[in-house]
């Protein structure tokens, strides 16, 4: 049984969100390349989201187009979680390695994306009364996704239920602290460098005069 | 960033240069003449009012004004200037020739001057002129004669507080004759008197702007005692600064505030109620929004005067920024004009705008002179295009619209009247191009459902025959890969029935 490719693995992953993971860690069947290309397609669809939508629902201030948001949404928020729920995860006495929690965590996240990448082609198809529609596919591949989330954490640590929610508020409260950590840090080192470059201004002054 | 701005400012400043090259433009103006896209960015515009000439007391013959404060032209064409600083009223004719001045009335065999009048007001149904004369604390009504009919003084009553001063800055008079007068010291709305000369109450009161501090004060105010609220300071709202008074009896009023957004303008039904909130006047902004790129102050505007045209247009003069605001009944924007600055055109202290016919005459009482203002070739093709898209008479307007980009291709509201004319038209497709320029994501939406309802029925077979299509292969598909005679190359050890 289940002798699928790594490939043939993600379909059953996603469309047996109670005992896919389980079998994804028995068969060590996890593809890193995978979950990479999932993360980068999590970019590209939060870019098409708010600038490929139809134009009849939604259009962004068109004068210039910044990338960074969508880098943190995308990239910066995955990375965060996944180093977050790993840190976590030691002090319950998880079982999955940062690899596993990367590769589960971002198959989980193909019905999000694709629902909403479906969404955007049909807001080109819809009128505004029959967003309805647009809506119950998001909505739908949201829930879905949260499902497989909670499913996937729960086979990668090999958790309760119950251990799992907590795990992943854990996980969330981890999260904001390591971004406000980030934009200390940041700022910082903003301060640093302004504080070497005066150094250099002044230095330079005193040998030029 | 500032390279792709200055690429996208270069095109744009290329496109007006090579418009204003195909077609005769007016006279270079003192200052900018910009408009306002979707987004709320200022972008450069035509001039839709140019400024002619000034007039002032001396080229009238009546003598310098002194400070005048306010500006009326009357249902006969004549223009009453209160001329504040020299207590009196000055009446000219259209072409400012001189017809005579008032400074002396006659109530009852007693002699009145005036002090410091900021205000005047002709009833066009009775020719009555009402003064404010305000540092006297009363509102005179007399005939052309300067014969005093009655005097509006403080009113005596519960409502008016013995302690709040009365100094009329401002007043109209309605169909019916109730009298309503604008008094500075009084934020509950305008004072209102019947024909008799009583006190009717107040009328058309702003609201307190919803502010942090005001949720909070309403909070504290829950759990405080009685004599700790008594002690508390009271939010009242900015009383009006200004009005005018349409033909059909609606009362237009701006607010002079910059702190507040909150009801700068009104148009008030006889009842009190602002109707241009139930056309949605949450969307409407007046004045310059704060970012305003042509402007060296980045200060909000302070509307101190509104003016009703002969369309319906309203001219609004911003009194921070030296500039008239004109918009059509819809509160679209059509023209700004204006700006701070000693040259023609550009303004100290505006204290008054008035309109008559195509021209718009703005009063400055520290320039102490009025400028005129005539509308160009751009402005009247804009108002035409204009009047006729707001009587709805959209495929009539076409042509002025498209006349409209032909000078200025940065004015949104001709490719939504394009759009629209287009709609009726059920040009569906060339609609939706013109409302995707304007950003109008509601006109899109109608023009898309209507081409897509159109698409629909000519390709209605095709549609069906595509699905069926797919559906077959999809099937067959998933029968010869659950057989597996389909492999992939890369699915060597793949079994049958997965």
């Amino acid at each position: 049984m289940l002798d699928l490719t790594r490939g043939q693995f993600v379909k059953h992953v996603i469309m047996h969100p109670f005992e896919g993971y389980e079998d994804l860690r028995w068969k060590k069947a996890g593809s890193m390349p995978i979950a990479i290309v999932v993360v980068c397609l999590l970019f590209v669809q939060q870019i098409a989201y708010s600038r490929l939508y139809g134009f009849q629902y939604y259009s962004d201030y068109d004068k210039m187009f910044n990338i960074v948001p969508y880098i943190f949404k995308s990239f910066i928020l995955f990375g965060t979680w996944v180093v977050a729920n790993w840190a976590m995860c030691t002090l319950f006495d998880g079982e999955g390695s940062m690899k596993n929690i990367f590769i589960n965590s971002a198959y989980a996240l193909i019905p999000y994306i694709a629902a909403y990448l479906i969404g955007t082609v049909m807001s080109h198809f819809l009128i505004r009364d029959e967003y309805v529609f647009i809506q119950a596919v998001e909505i739908i591949g949201t829930c879905w996704s949260f499902v497989l989330l909670i499913s996937g954490i729960k086979a990668v640590h090999q958790f309760t239920f119950f251990k799992t929610i907590m795990l992943m508020l854990l996980t969330i409260v981890a999260m904001i602290a390591m971004l406000f950590l980030l934009v200390l840090l940041l700022t910082l080192f903003q301060q640093v460098l302004i504080f070497i470059l005066s150094i250099y201004t002044e230095i330079s002054y005193r040998f030029r005069v | 960033m500032s390279g792709l701005k200055k690429l996208i400012s270069f095109i744009s400043a290329a496109a007006v240069t090579v418009s204003a090259l195909a077609v005769n433009t007016s006279a270079l103006e003192t200052y900018d003449p910009y408009s306002y896209d979707r987004w709320g960015d200022a972008v450069a515009s035509q001039a839709g009012y140019t400024a002619e000439k000034y007039v002032d007391g001396e080229m009238i013959g009546c003598g310098n004004f002194y400070e005048p404060a306010d500006l009326f032209i009357s249902h006969d064409d004549l223009m009453y200037i209160a001329d504040r600083g020299n207590n009196r009223i000055v009446i000219v004719d259209l072409d400012f020739n001189f017809i005579r001045e008032m400074n002396e009335f006659d109530y009852n065999g007693e002699t009145l001057t005036l002090k410091g009048p900021t205000g005047v007001y002709v009833d066009q149904y009775t020719g009555n002129i009402y003064i404010c004369d305000t540092e006297n604390a009363r509102v005179i009504k007399c005939d052309a004669d300067g014969k005093v009919d009655r005097l509006f003084e403080k009113p005596v009553s519960e409502l008016y507080d013995t302690d709040v001063t009365y100094n009329p800055s401002k007043v109209l008079v309605d169909k019916a004759g109730n009298v309503y007068v604008v008094v500075k010291s009084v934020t509950k709305g305008a004072v209102m008197f019947n024909k008799e000369g009583e006190f009717l109450g107040f009328y058309g009161a702003n609201r307190v702007e919803q502010t942090a501090e005001v949720l909070a004060n309403a909070f504290w105010n829950l759990i405080s005692t009685e004599e700790q609220r008594t002690r508390s300071a009271k939010q009242t709202p900015i009383g009006f600064t200004n009005f005018d008074i349409d033909d059909d009896g609606f009362i237009f009023t701006v607010t002079d505030s910059q702190d507040t957004r909150t009801d700068l303008v009104k148009k008030l039904n006889p009842r009190g109620d602002n109707i241009l909130d139930s056309l949605g006047a949450a969307d409407m902004t007046f004045g310059d929004t704060s970012p305003a790129y042509y402007s060296i102050y980045s200060k909000n505007s302070s509307l101190n005067d509104i003016d009703l045209g002969p369309n319906g247009e309203l001219n609004i003069l911003d009194f921070e920024h030296g500039r008239v605001f004109q918009y059509d009944k819809e509160c679209w924007l059509l023209f700004i004009m204006g700006g701070k600055g000693y040259q023609l055109g550009l303004f100290q202290s505006p204290a008054a705008v008035e309109s008559h016919d195509n021209h718009i005459y703005v009063l400055d009482s520290r320039k102490n002179n009025i400028t005129i203002f005539t509308r160009t070739v751009f402005g009247e093709i804009v108002t035409e295009a204009a009047n006729l898209y707001n009587d709805g008479l959209y495929e009539e307007s076409l042509e002025p619209w498209q006349n409209v980009l032909k000078y200025d291709g940065n004015y949104r509201r001709a490719y939504i009247g394009i759009g629209n004319a287009l709609y009726n038209k059920y040009q569906y497709k060339e609609a939706m191009d013109y409302f995707e320029i304007s950003i109008s994501r509601d006109r899109y939406n109608r023009a898309f459902e209507g081409y897509r309802d159109i698409w629909l029925k000519a390709n209605y077979m095709k549609c069906i025959i595509v699905i069926i299509v797919l559906a077959v292969l999809i099937v067959i598909y998933r029968k010869l890969r659950k057989k597996g005679k389909l492999i992939y190359p890369w699915e060597k050890n793949r079994k049958a029935g997965v």
